[in-house]
């Protein structure tokens, strides 16, 4: 009867302390480039993550392979992922982390440490939006990346270079394990 | 009197060492980064961000794991610290007008934080290849090649066109059938020199042809083609021309076929250089 009671009083206590975990269950993450001729959307659905909190606090890891960024143009996303340097460097990473708390917050102000290009960068207080959806939350974003942060040469179009801003709109959907 | 002299010694030693050395102000922030044994952490970095401004300071611990902040302004602040080896922690510390805040900070465990090893991608998706990286690197070369000449040729290829004017009607000149021969035979020139490019580049396994590209390649085979007719037909109707003859036959076409062949070119470029 007593190792019940124990048992009893410290599994609960044991689950408390266990880890949190997150998964990004849906993603769309789409890159902009702008040329004086016309403009680009790349976009990507493939990216993966996982988000572990521990005493509150979470660390998150996204991942996205460069070649699954898809402009509707063969020829030109082979461009970029020769000027992206995609087959030496074959994933963008990005890491992030923000207290537990956050989740019930409408928009959090996150510093992100992006890896791409085989360089690596960091933006500092990018806001997103959260929502909730069921037991999960969507984030929504733009990371104001540009080509020159990860050492990029701009690729060109008729020799004229495109403009080094590469926006990177974020839209993903969490759900805890 | 030895009261006095007593009493000036004493401000002497008391008061001026106060006055000349000001004591250094004592930080608005300070603590020390532990890790999660309770052992302190050297060169952790520690950002404290102001969350009104959005103003940030930073800051490394040293050996002791102790950090400090003079003169942050009073407000509300979000205290991160980071150290290679250890989970990020991020704490908040309010900091009032003349007041020091100590804050320790209990850096978590470097096994709390995903790794790319979670995600599950194929080890094909993560691991770099440097021979296809050098593959692209050519590929994306010889079309730059492409793309320059084909510009230069595009250039030819109009002075031909323009120059066509005064070549093939009943009152031209041999100069001028001269002049439109030479241009048209540098077009001829560049345009294979271009073409070349194009054919050999690296084609990349695995990436099916998709958008505007493809109208661009369809394209090609039709001024591909009229390249070489265009030539062929020109060789005739020059040679009928300077026999005085009424250009006839099969080299009544060479006109046509030359402005197919270059408006099918522009149009190639404009199917790469526009969005439609």
């Amino acid at each position: 009867m007593t190792k019940r009671f124990l048992a009893a009083l410290f599994v609960p206590a044991s689950l408390l302390a266990a880890d949190t975990q997150w998964i990004l269950v849906q993603s769309t993450l789409s890159y902009h480039l702008a040329h004086p001729l016309h403009e680009t959307n790349g976009v990507s659905k493939a990216a993966r993550g996982k988000g572990v909190c521990h005493d509150g606090q979470c660390d998150f890891l996204i991942a996205v392979p460069v070649k699954s960024f898809d402009s509707g143009d063969s020829n030109r996303d082979l461009h970029m992922l020769q000027a992206t340097r995609g087959a030496e460097f074959p994933l963008v990473q990005v890491r992030t982390h923000l207290p537990e708390s956050a989740r019930s917050a409408s928009s959090v102000q996150l510093d992100l440490e992006i890896e791409f290009a085989g360089q690596k960068a960091s933006y500092k207080q990018v806001p997103f939006q959260l929502t909730a959806q069921g037991n999960g939350v969507k984030i929504t974003g733009t990371i104001p990346a540009t080509l020159s942060d990860f050492k990029i040469d701009p690729p060109k179009l008729l020799t004229v270079p495109v403009k080094n801003e590469l926006p990177i709109k974020v839209e993903m959907t969490w759900r805890p394990q | 009197m030895k009261y006095v002299t007593g009493l000036g010694f004493c401000v002497l030693i008391c008061v001026v060492p106060q006055i000349g050395w000001a004591q250094p102000a004592s930080p608005a922030l300070s603590g020390t980064v532990n890790n999660p044994s309770g052992s302190p952490v050297n060169n952790a970095t520690v950002t404290a961000r102001n969350t009104a401004t959005s103003e940030s300071a930073e800051t490394h611990s040293d050996p002791s794991g102790h950090y400090s902040f003079a003169n942050l302004p009073p407000g509300t602040y979000e205290v991160t610290a980071v150290a290679e080896g250890f989970g990020t922690r991020q704490l908040t510390a309010s900091i009032s007008a003349g007041a020091a805040q100590t804050l320790d900070i209990a850096l978590g465990s470097a096994s709390t934080a995903p790794n790319l090893g979670d995600l599950g991608f194929p080890t094909s998706q993560t691991s770099g290849n440097a021979a296809d990286q050098a593959r692209l690197d050519r590929r994306t070369h010889m079309l730059q090649m492409h793309q320059r000449l084909g510009l230069i040729t595009a250039g030819a290829l109009a002075a031909t066109l323009i120059s066509s004017g005064g070549a093939g009607g009943r009152s031209t000149s041999s100069s001028t059938r001269d002049l439109h021969a030479a241009l048209g035979s540098m077009t001829a020139g560049l345009y294979f020199w271009t073409a070349s490019y194009a054919i050999r580049a690296p084609r990349i396994q695995g990436t099916p042809t998709r958008g505007p590209i493809r109208v661009h390649k369809a394209l090609a085979w039709v001024h591909g083609t009229g390249m070489i007719l265009t030539p062929a037909l020109g060789i005739m109707a020059f040679d009928q021309k300077n026999k005085g003859e009424r250009v006839h036959g099969l080299a009544s076409a060479h006109g046509p076929v030359g402005w197919t062949t270059g408006i099918a070119y522009g149009l190639a470029i404009a199917t790469v250089s526009f969005k439609f």
